[in-house]
């Protein structure tokens, strides 16, 4: 594992914290677990795509897969090839 | 098992409800009992004898065959809908504020533009509910592979709201209250 995957990752659940106003419920949700099976609404989600872009100075594309929004995995995979 | 709120009366044709308030401390597994109990209600209002709602391998609510309804809650109140010998069902229950970064994230230009208020006759959140509930009902038909919620587009005609993805489409029913918007689609 890449030290950028490692960051985005580390970035990406700083943001689902600032979503969720605290980190009791971030520090259950383990990186490959779907976000929605770990109990994360549809408007804690759609603020964390949010937050993301302007993390990370992107705009997520109207026809992306939801696979690719399942997990913090996978959002940082999205991150981390973005960059290239 | 509590009596259906004035409010959520009528929201679209043919359907019962339930609602159940989420006890303390509010949790998953308390939200989850309270959605069952919703369930239970409205099933019982849609003349079921088996008012039982096990959950699926995907997590899907399980209705008894006939009775095609659908669950969703807050963290204070879980409300099911139920509509006898439809195809499709969907509900939501949402009481988050849609910020306008949100609205421009899940609405497109055409539905900002027609749907969204001060010209159109909808909040950021009613719409939210509303592609939400539609796509709890296309999601059922099986037919339109894995997509989003926000995919889907909204558009009214003669004063029903229309929600559409994938050459399918589902009729969407919205009661905006104070502190949540409640919408429903059902495909008959």
């Amino acid at each position: 594992m890449s030290d950028t995957a490692v960051e985005v990752r580390r970035r990406i659940r700083e943001l689902l914290v600032d979503v969720f106003g605290g980190p009791s419920f971030v520090s259950t949700v383990h990186d490959a677990v779907s976000l929605r099976e770990a109990g994360v609404p549809s408007t804690a989600l759609v603020a964390l795509l949010v937050a993301m872009e302007d993390a990370f100075g992107f705009e997520w594309a109207d026809d992306v897969r939801p696979e690719v929004l399942r997990s913090i995995d996978s959002l940082a995979g999205h991150v981390v090839a973005l960059r290239g | 098992m509590t009596a259906e709120p004035a409010v959520l009366r009528n929201a679209a044709p043919e359907m019962s409800m339930g609602t159940s308030p989420v006890p303390p401390p509010h949790g998953p597994a308390e939200q989850f009992a309270a959605g069952r109990r919703a369930a239970a209600a409205a099933l019982a209002a849609a003349g079921s004898i088996e008012r039982t709602v096990p959950r699926a391998r995907d997590g899907r609510p399980l209705f008894p065959r006939g009775f095609t309804g659908s669950i969703s809650h807050t963290d204070r109140l879980a409300v099911a809908v139920v509509a006898p010998g439809a195809e499709a069902v969907g509900v939501d229950i949402e009481p988050a504020t849609i910020t306008s970064r949100t609205a421009a994230f899940i609405l497109r230009e055409r539905e900002r533009r027609l749907l969204l208020a001060p010209a159109g006759p909808y909040t950021a959140r009613d719409l939210f509910a509303a592609k939400e509930a539609a796509f709890k009902a296309m999601n059922c038909l099986g037919t339109l592979g894995e997509f989003l919620f926000w995919q889907i587009r909204l558009s009214r005609s003669g004063g029903a709201l229309t929600a559409a993805y994938g050459g399918e489409s589902v009729p969407v029913w919205i009661r905006p209250e104070a502190d949540h918007s409640f919408a429903v689609a059902i495909r008959r």
